[in-house]
């Protein structure tokens, strides 16, 4: 059975996330809030501008490994909740399946639409954004950059190959590595990610 | 809490992955992302990265709640303002948070429950410092937005927190 990426959007995005008694919204196993995506936008625009390159450097380390840590929880929460053994398990027959299942999960948090341009078993896997935000503004108040500024979309990519070809979760987390290999902020006309296994590990 | 006088007109486009509150682009994070992104700029070394974070929240909120009144002229009074941004904190997720007693020069807010502090809690454990830095911007920005001031006319000092044992956490608003 090939995945039904719109069902899992659409299951995914209606309703209204649950909240414990003093209002905070948890779910999948983490704590989650909405925000303005000019907010993040500027916060870490204008530490990448500020700080010295070295400092800048680290902060951008940093963020990537925040969101490796925010897709791989969120994402492992999600593919073992109730939900997921419903709805979508169902659908998924391959740990391929399961990766496209991850990324139309991802496809309803807001931050623009990700979509798998190549995955290869294990190996590899490429995803593509249009739409992401954070590159247009830069483009807009800093023009072209040196290198592209979608950490969120990087750490997610390298995360789908982490919990589905990495060892069992919690153990995982940084078995791939993901390079931003096209950047709307670079002048591109997309952004562009390629996960690889991490060398290093 | 009741909602039913404060519209946040909340839409989700599937085919693009996008979702905006009353006209704005918003999007869903975690405390995994949100806590390692304030503990990145609190690090910071050379800049002051917590006083760039409070003063970008207050930026940003300064200028969407500011679009969010333009939209609701339904709501006329300072008080009236001042709730719809506690009920818009609470619908992003960030907690329960007091306006009631401030006014154009200042005042008091109370927040008996807070997203930064179960967050941060949750990813780094308890610390003896206040967290609420992002409180103290909204709180800056949503009190321009209300009183039609520029950026930069309050100042919030965050004198209790519930992360390092108090009740609720408190902020002292001065106008500037």
């Amino acid at each position: 059975m090939a995945i039904d990426v719109k069902k899992i959007i659409s299951v995914y995005s209606i309703g209204e996330l649950p909240r414990d008694n003093k209002g905070i919204i948890g779910v999948f196993g983490i704590y989650a809030a909405y925000n303005y995506n000019e907010f993040y936008y500027r916060i870490v625009s204008k530490t990448l501008t500020q700080a010295s390159k070295e400092e800048a450097e680290k902060v951008e380390n940093q963020l990537y490994q925040a969101v490796l840590d925010c897709a791989y929880y969120t994402f492992h929460g999600a593919r073992t909740s109730m939900l997921w053994r419903e709805i979508v398990e169902p659908m998924v027959e391959t740990p391929e399946d399961e990766v496209h299942a991850l990324v139309a999960f991802t496809n309803v948090f807001g931050i623009g639409y990700l979509e798998v341009v190549e995955l290869v078993p294990g190996e590899k896997l490429v995803t593509r954004v249009y739409n992401a935000y954070d590159p247009g503004r830069y483009l807009e108040e800093y023009g072209p950059q040196p290198h592209g500024r979608c950490y969120m979309f990087r750490a997610c990519t390298a995360s789908y190959m982490d919990l589905v070809y990495g060892p069992p979760f919690p153990n995982g987390m940084g078995t791939f590595k993901c390079k931003e290999v096209k950047c709307r902020s670079m002048g591109d006309k997309y952004c562009e990610f390629v996960a690889t296994k991490n060398q290093d590990e | 809490m009741e909602f039913s006088k404060y519209v946040f007109d909340k839409r989700f486009s599937p085919e693009k992955n996008l979702i905006s509150v009353s006209g704005a682009l918003v999007s869903l994070h975690c405390h995994h992302f949100n806590c390692g992104l304030l503990k990145a700029i609190e690090e910071l070394k050379g800049i002051d990265g917590l006083t760039l974070f409070v003063k970008t929240t207050e930026e940003v909120y300064r200028h969407f709640f500011s679009d969010y009144l333009k939209q609701h002229p339904e709501l006329t009074t300072p008080a009236d303002k001042l709730q719809a941004a506690s009920e818009m904190y609470y619908a992003f997720g960030f907690g329960k948070l007091n306006l009631s007693n401030l006014n154009e020069q200042g005042g008091t807010a109370k927040a008996t429950s807070s997203y930064y502090v179960t967050a941060w809690l949750a990813k780094y454990g308890r610390r003896h410092t206040p967290v609420c830095y992002f409180t103290c911007g909204f709180i800056a920005g949503v009190l321009e937005s209300v009183f039609t001031k520029p950026i930069g006319s309050y100042k919030v000092k965050e004198t209790k927190c519930l992360i390092t044992g108090s009740d609720f956490c408190e902020f002292e608003v001065k106008a500037i």
